[in-house]
């Protein structure tokens, strides 16, 4: 039931974003055009949703903005289930001083205030190491690195726990004593028997993402204009909440349902 | 314990030292140093008073010459001096951390009790469980600061009970009528923590049989929660505690900047991006200290509470 | 239960408790904090607003540009004798000027200001170890004469039109710093009393001295016992630091909040919306100030260099429609750096009007033809691309940004759209000429403040002069460079006047920036309040309080 309600919710947000230069051909507006003679029109057949502070249509953003807080929370989520998934299956197998090094590793990651070291991260110099600077592309690269950094802890303590209660089971001493590899033995025994964890924790993890980018962005820190996802649309429209309150509602509502789309996915994994 | 207390400490001290080392690299390494920036704002100041300031600040040192002489300074108990405010660390940040810790002290109060009573409203009625569900995730889903800002439009701007933001000049009440809204929005995050925790911690109890027992000897519903249920539902509490005492600072920035509150949060927000190393630093680790002392505390609540962690 | 939820109901109807019925407090909302309270290090608006109440200088301009006496009696001229041409001991023309301080003028503990404190503010920041912000009116200042308690000469090795204006150079209570300056000037900022206890009331020397500092939220004042002058009409001002502007409007419509200032206050963007809805609760006004919004191009790119393509970015750009529509004809837009307000401005300067059919032609002329994508190219095939850069996170500039994008791109000129945070921007970008394109943001000078930094080729920024100077755009001119050299020491207006003229010309013709406009100060008064009058440039509007009446 929950889970059904949030893949629907997420599945209606994905074809938003998917359609969205259909949308635009059929609307017959450009989202990144700025048109400051239709400035904070209310909504119409023409805008449905109105337009906002550079007369852009709202609606067409907003799909676009899909795109962008979606590929923001999914490659984030991917990176860091992949990491850790990766360190949580390594401290279970090796066990002993790795296990320990890397727990208290993640422990210390876990008791830090994520947001101002974050902060400090949004605001260093990509340039510095090599990056380029300021394209779209590489912004939503930067910031799913950063996210990437906190976002694994969650994951690997998971895959630790639901590895080691797995390594511990009679099939895999059976396995081994049979003659199987190491890596046969993690690939085929352990890993399918933690994917339901692990799923859980990177639904989680898009949550997390997508809400820690409309945060970045609240700080001006977060993907730069004209992109639009729904964090900069929120962060955009709060100065003039309190005559245009439209422009900040819809995108607030965008990452509310895609946030308690993932948590019903990962509730109804749970049960 | 003893030996759980020393791993304990030990840890903290090598997270504290390594964090301070990334910081004071990652700042440092931001281009545009303090006097850079008073050059943007000033168009009199000359490339002579550049140099002459950057000496005077200690700023034409290798960086890591610089956080070795922070990092000794740091342990004879010298925090040095803030340059946005121009006055010792240690003076600033005392009054601000008060402040936060008020605020996220009430906030994790409020989020406790509230999702404890939504907990147990689903454990007790399982048929407003989905309501009890939905107004979890809803709080959990909205990002904080639209969520503070609808409440501010609503509260503060268009029925004028509250204020909208900023600290109460005298206490009592009047103080506590200042600390609603932004209180309001942090809490809002955790409370589908708590109450999922205690939803299912208390419908196990409510199923023990010595429960049965109890209200077969006619002990009242209400009674039954608060004496016999609610005890049992303090340790996923404190589980919900530890586990988001980091989160809630990163809460406790974006509502002190909303709601024009000084705190910690906006204190190490403002220092970052004003270039104050000293104030950063001090402030970051502090946080982290007080969080992971935090967590260190409510483990060993947890521990003294439930036996079968001992 | 019950009356546990009875008092909270009571708690939350308790309503507003801020009303003054009295009127005795003022509450102001600003969107900064001072970094400190030292008249003379680090120059900050916060700072310059609070010490409008707080302190006062010998002069300052007022709201009509003119120079007048605050803390002096009369304005030093060559005419009235105060100031006095003469050599220098090495034998240069120099000057010789002679304040005279008002009389009854004391600080906040009783100690008069005398012309010993102006001595030790000059002593300190001749002394560069100390620290203060600029020093090119001290390093000028090469002795100071004390004539007698209330008379004060300074002696200059260079005469400049300005010679009467006192500066940062302001009175600082010697009786209190000056031995803490004296045990050791190096680690002096850090020991003054300003720092370490600034509600001391012998510390402040206007209608106004501070009672109470939070760092980071906000000062009160309270009256100052011994000033001299016309009383001010508040007991009480309360300055409340909110940085989140919409919550610096939040806290105005909650009524938490008297007034905004418009030094420091909300976007004239959120000001003017705000002024449709709450027209009849606040006052609103405008006033043009010095902050110059422009666009840097950097001429050392090939495409830039050509100064037909630069006329055209111009004339491609309907500088109008957007102060029009995004700022409802607020602020005027700028054909040079030099404000319309400012005396030296040439109302037949060069106007370029938004003329897309002229943009083409020029555009077309320098070789860029139009492509099949609309795109421009030039015979290489070339598309016309520029960079445009800002600050990140200034939402105000990354609008107008978006805006200039869209009708560049009808003139056929791609854009591609790089922010960086501020630090960033100006700490690297900009100020080591690392910008490829255009890059928007903002000069904030004074009245016939000379753009010397800023256009004079000697002022390019170089690995080799230490990236000093802040001709970014790389600027080259041999008849502006005369006449920034000649400005500061023409000393007759009429002809400076014409140096003015003929700078503006060139400016316009040659455009090594585009010129947007000049920013506005959006001020928000309670109705009840009078008196207030913006000044538009770096001297605040609170420097005249004792001028702020309640209206009856």
């Amino acid at each position: 039931m929950r889970l059904r309600l949030g893949l629907l919710l997420l599945g209606l947000l994905a074809a938003a974003g998917l359609s969205a230069p259909l949308a635009a051909g059929w609307l017959g507006l450009d989202p990144f055009a700025p048109d400051l003679f239709n400035r904070f029109a209310p909504a119409s057949a023409q805008n449905p949703l109105g337009t906002d502070d550079l007369g852009r249509d709202v609606l067409l953003r907003l799909m676009q903005g899909a795109r962008v807080s979606l590929a923001v929370g999914v490659a984030t989520a991917l990176a860091a289930t992949l990491l850790g998934t990766a360190i949580g299956l390594l401290a279970a197998w090796r066990g002993g001083v790795v296990d320990a090094v890397l727990m208290r590793l993640a422990d210390g990651l876990l008791a830090l205030p994520a947001l101002p070291v974050l902060v400090v991260l949004a605001a260093a110099d990509t340039g510095r190491i090599g990056l380029p600077r300021g394209e779209p592309a590489s912004d939503i690269f930067r910031i799913v690195a950063i996210l990437s950094v906190f976002g694994w802890v969650g994951v690997a303590r998971l895959a630790r726990a639901a590895a080691l209660s797995v390594l511990a089971r009679d099939y895999v001493r059976a396995a081994r004593a049979l003659g199987a590899g190491e890596a046969r033995v993690l690939a085929r025994h352990v890993l399918p028997n933690i994917a339901g964890p692990i799923a859980i924790a990177a639904a989680l993890t898009v949550a997390g993402a997508i809400l820690a980018e409309s945060t970045l962005s609240f700080l001006g820190l977060g993907i730069a204009p004209p992109a639009a996802s729904w964090g900069n649309m929120l962060a955009n429209a709060q100065d003039l909440v309190f005559s245009a309150p439209w422009v900040a509602v819809w995108p607030g509502l965008a990452i509310l349902m895609a946030v308690a789309g993932c948590t019903l996915v990962a509730d109804g994994l749970r049960r | 314990m003893i030996r759980l207390l020393a791993g304990r400490a030990v840890q903290i001290a090598v997270t504290l030292a390594l964090l301070s080392l990334a910081m004071f690299l990652l700042i440092g390494l931001m281009p545009g140093d303090p006097i850079d920036l008073a050059l943007a704002g000033d168009p009199r100041l000359t490339a002579e008073d550049a140099a002459r300031l950057r000496a005077l600040h200690g700023l034409d040192q290798p960086l890591l010459t610089r956080y070795l002489a922070w990092a000794a300074a740091l342990l004879r108990g010298e925090f040095g001096y803030s340059r946005l405010f121009a006055q010792p660390v240690a003076q600033i940040i005392g009054p601000a951390l008060l402040s936060t810790l008020v605020l996220l002290g009430a906030a994790i109060a409020v989020s406790a009790v509230l999702g404890l009573s939504l907990g147990a409203l689903a454990a007790m009625r399982p048929r407003l469980a989905p309501l009890a569900d939905a107004i979890a995730i809803l709080g959990q889903s909205a990002p904080s600061f639209w969520l503070g800002i609808l409440l501010i439009i609503v509260f503060a701007v268009t029925l004028g009970w509250l204020p909208a933001g900023g600290s109460a000049e005298a206490g009592g009440w009047e103080a506590l009528r200042f600390l609603l809204l932004p209180v309001a929005t942090l809490a809002m995050a955790n409370l589908a923590a708590y109450a999922r925790h205690s939803a299912a911690e208390l419908t196990n109890v409510l199923r023990a049989p010595w429960i049965t027992a109890a209200r077969a000897r006619g002990v009242g519903e209400m009674r039954l929660l608060l004496r016999h249920a609610a005890p049992n539902a303090a340790v996923p509490v404190l589980q919900v505690a530890a586990l988001d005492a980091g989160s809630l600072v990163g809460g406790a920035l974006i509502t002190e900047t909303l709601f024009a509150r000084p705190g910690m949060g906006k204190l190490i927000y403002d220092a970052v991006m004003g270039n104050d190393t000293n104030l950063a630093l001090v402030a970051l680790l502090l946080v982290a200290l007080v969080t992971m002392l935090a967590t260190l505390a409510a483990d060993l609540g947890q521990r003294a509470l439930d036996p079968r962690l001992a | 239960m019950a009356a546990r939820w009875l008092t909270l109901a009571l708690l939350l109807a308790a309503g507003p408790a801020l009303a003054q019925p009295a009127r005795e407090t003022l509450t102001i909302g600003i969107t900064q904090y001072p970094a400190t309270f030292h008249p003379n290090i680090e120059s900050m608006a916060a700072k310059s607003y609070i010490a409008g109440f707080t302190r006062r200088p010998l002069t300052a301009r007022d709201a009509d540009w003119e120079l007048t006496c605050l803390g002096c009696v009369t304005v030093p001229t060559l005419e009235n004798g105060l100031a006095v041409r003469e050599q220098t001991p090495d034998g240069k023309a120099g000057i010789r000027v002679t304040w005279e301080l008002r009389e009854g003028w004391a600080w906040g503990d009783g100690t008069p200001v005398t012309a010993e404190d102006l001595l030790f503010a000059w002593q300190a920041g001749r002394d560069f170890s100390t620290g203060f912000g600029g020093s090119e009116f001290y390093r000028r200042a090469y002795e100071a004469i004390v004539e007698s308690a209330r008379r004060i000469t300074l002696r200059f090795d260079q005469i400049t039109f300005e010679y009467g204006a006192s500066g940062d150079w302001v009175p600082l209570p010697s009786h209190i710093e000056r031995a803490r300056w004296e045990a050791e000037p190096r680690t002096y900022r850090t020991r003054s009393a300003y720092e370490t206890e600034p509600t001391n009331p012998g510390l402040w020397s206007g209608p106004y001295r501070v009672t109470a500092a939070t760092p980071g939220a906000g000062v009160t004042l309270e009256r100052n016992a011994h000033w001299s002058g016309p009383a001010p009409a508040f007991r009480r001002i309360a300055i409340r630091t909110i940085e989140n502007t919409a919550a610096l409007e939040a806290q105005l419509l909650a009524g938490q909040l008297d007034m905004v200032a418009g030094e420091l206050g909300l976007p004239l963007e959120q000001v003017t919306a705000l002024e449709r809805r709450a027209r009849g609760r606040f006052r609103f006004e405008y006033k043009p100030g010095l902050i110059y919004e422009h666009l840097d191009l950097m001429l050392d790119n090939p495409i830039l260099a050509d100064r037909r393509v630069r006329q055209a970015l111009v004339l491609a750009t309907d500088r109008a429609q957007i102060v029009a529509r995004l700022y409802e004809n607020r602020q005027p837009v700028a054909h040079t750096g030099v404000n319309p307000l400012d005396g030296m401005h040439d109302d037949a300067v060069r106007q370029w009007p938004f003329d897309p059919a002229r943009a083409a032609a020029l555009l077309a002329e320098a070789g860029w033809t139009p492509g099949p994508d609309g795109i421009r190219r030039n015979a290489a095939g070339d598309r016309l691309t520029l960079e445009l850069m800002t600050t990140a996170g200034n939402r105000s500039r990354e609008q107008v940004q978006q805006v200039i994008q869209g009708m560049w791109r009808q003139a056929g000129i791609e854009t591609r759209i790089r922010n960086e945070p501020p630090r960033v921007f100006f700490g690297e970008t900009v100020s080591r000429r690392r910008f490829t394109g255009a890059a928007l943001f903002a000069w904030i000078s004074s009245p016939e403040n000379v753009p010397r930094t800023t256009l004079h080729s000697s002022e390019i920024p170089t690995a080799e002069r230490n990236w000093s100077g802040q001709n970014y755009t790389g600027f080259r001119n041999a008849e502006m460079d005369a006449l920034l050299e000649a400005l500061p020491i023409e000393l007759d207006r009429e002809r400076r006047r014409a140096l003015w003229h003929r700078l503006q010309a060139i400016y316009a013709e040659e455009l090594p920036a585009i010129p947007l406009w000049f920013r506005s100060d959006a001020h928000v008064w309670p109705t009840w309040l009078e008196g207030v009058r913006p000044t538009g440039h770096l001297t605040p509007s609170s420097n005249w309080v004792e001028q702020w009446r309640v209206a009856r």
